[in-house]
């Protein structure tokens, strides 16, 4: 059977990179990681104020996506997390409308990846399925299709 | 709003549909190898010839208007240009095909006959769109291939007014507008300077234009100016180009990803699929908006479902399911009153396409037909008028 594991893709001169699918992030890797360290600063401050609106706004922007960037990935998930993790369920649905289409969007995709990695650093399912019902009641199934669709993976 | 006349033409799904050019005649796969001729007797569609050279299935037809002939697309790799001749014995008419060269080795799976009727455009697997026009020598149709740059399988083709231009949407996320002008049909014909571009030799590339969240791009289509291409993606998105600029606007909506569309004006377009119901969208150049149904979901006033809510998830089994999650009664409702969507469709939409156009120019009724096997003719013009979701722009 192990002619099922050949990578036919290997032989195939013009095959689709997935590079050609979305435009990669123009910043280095190391300046995506600095962005994120700051990123993360300015959420915590942010918390300590427990101004969790804007806390959100920043963790979701510029989001780090794309290859080589792992560490910026996880510490970005880790700030979102953190930032989800500290919002009463009441203010949930408050703070999702205050978002903007592009950040529901983002903030879907890193529930979806947290939900992907159940007990990893500070996630917990019960507090993202609390998020993502809310979120779907907002924004929509079409919210969910764009996270499946966007190979821009968080 | 007067209601859709509704046909229940099978119990299979519809891939595709075209209408004759009077509309008393619909060219209809039921997702096989064959297409069906159906005639409009009473208030009936009557299968009357079947149209069987495919050996896989038909993905796709279109029947010109003026030439009236028909051609087909399907799964084996060919397309057949079919045209009606009387039979040598009976004198009846009957549908004969011709064979096309494509080369092309994968799939057909669109296809759609140039304004002037004289070339058509197959979209295909193989990451190449067959611009096909006649070869009277030899008798058959030979194609012309725009391959860059496609990088993957193209969904579906459009063309531009100007009887050179097409563009096309491909799961490589990208729409494209490209030059199909092809010397020996449209040596006539110069082709004026467009928003698109001004030298148009065949291949030229006018523009290539993705959604913000990528998506495969299901479906393609100017609008009748041809100064403006709008096209659905499935990341639930609609895209409307504007190529000076280019200033894109795009639309992001709640429910499932539309398939297809169609423009009904300058103004505005009917988009269609996953959601089961056609949706209306209207805007310039400053802004795009979502104004409203086709279809009324309130289901006959039955039901708390407002307008614009997802159509799949509006059934009232799910309202039961849901009522029964959320308040912790299960008993009270009565889940076997139906797994009925409240939507008129039941099923994904696969194919929107105009069908009357009014004094004005507009489209006055567009045509859909859906995985549920039904073919439904929908008014658009009161949408606007009714007022009904005035409050609804967004």
């Amino acid at each position: 059977m192990s002619f099922r594991k050949i990578d036919v893709d290997a032989y195939d001169e013009d095959v689709l990179q997935d590079t050609e699918l979305y435009a990669p992030d123009p910043r280095e890797p190391a300046q995506v990681l600095s962005d994120t360290k700051q990123k993360q600063l300015a959420v915590r401050s942010a918390l300590n104020r427990s101004d969790i609106t804007s806390a959100l706004t920043v963790a979701l922007e510029g989001p780090p996506y794309g290859p080589h960037v792992e560490e910026a990935k996880n510490l970005a998930l880790q700030i979102v997390v953190s930032v989800l993790n500290s919002t009463k369920s009441t203010d949930v649905p408050a703070v999702l409308r205050s978002l903007s289409q592009d950040e529901q969007d983002t903030l879907m995709k890193y529930i979806y990846k947290g939900m992907g990695m159940p007990g990893w650093g500070d996630v917990s399912g019960s507090v993202l399925l609390g998020w993502h019902e809310k979120l779907t009641e907002i924004a929509g199934t079409g919210c969910i299709v764009r996270v499946m669709t966007d190979r821009k993976t968080v | 709003m007067s209601a859709p006349e509704v046909y229940s033409i099978a119990q299979t799904p519809i891939t595709c549909h075209a209408f004759n050019a009077d509309r008393s005649q619909v060219a209809l796969s039921l997702n096989d190898d064959k297409a069906q001729i159906y005639v409009k007797e009473g208030r009936e569609w009557v299968a009357t010839e079947t149209l069987a050279e495919h050996d896989k299935a038909i993905t796709s037809i279109d029947w010109a208007p003026n030439s009236n002939r028909i051609v087909t697309a399907s799964q084996d790799r060919n397309a057949y240009v079919w045209s009606q001749s009387p039979d040598p014995l009976t004198g009846k008419m009957m549908w004969k095909p011709t064979l096309v060269l494509l080369r092309i080795n994968r799939a057909a799976t669109f296809v759609r006959w140039s304004p002037n009727e004289d070339k058509f455009a197959v979209a295909s697997g193989a990451r190449a769109i067959a611009v096909c026009s006649f070869d009277a020598e030899n008798n058959w149709w030979v194609a012309k291939q725009l391959k860059k740059p496609i990088r993957s399988t193209v969904l579906s083709v459009d063309w531009h007014p100007n009887n050179v231009l097409l563009a096309a949407g491909s799961a490589d996320m990208k729409a494209c507008v490209l030059s199909a002008y092809i010397k020996e049909v449209d040596k006539r014909l110069v082709p004026a300077p467009t928003v698109w571009g001004e030298k148009l030799p065949f291949s030229t590339i006018c523009g290539e234009y993705a959604s913000p969240a990528g998506g495969w791009v299901h479906t393609v289509s100017f609008s009748p100016s041809g100064d403006v291409l709008a096209f659905a993606s499935h990341d639930s998105s609609i895209s409307i180009v504007y190529p000076r600029g280019p200033v894109i606007q795009s639309i992001r909506i709640s429910t499932l990803p539309y398939v297809t569309l169609t423009w009904t004006s300058e103004e505005s377009l009917v988009a269609a699929g996953h959601d089961c119901q056609p949706v209306v969208f209207s805007g310039t150049e400053a802004g795009w908006g979502f104004v409203g149904s086709l279809d009324d979901t309130t289901g006959g006033g039955k039901s708390t479902a407002k307008g614009g809510s997802v159509g799949r998830l509006n059934s009232s089994a799910f309202n039961a399911f849901r009522n029964a999650d959320t308040r912790g009664h299960a008993g009270g409702v009565d889940v076997s009153a139906g797994t009925e969507l409240l939507t008129v469709h039941q099923n994904t939409i696969t194919s929107v396409r105009p069908f009357e156009w009014g004094s004005d120019g507009s489209v006055s009724r567009v045509s859909t037909s859906g995985v549920d096997g039904k073919l439904v003719i929908w008014n658009v013009v009161p949408v606007s008028v009714t007022g009904k979701f005035a409050g609804m722009r967004v």
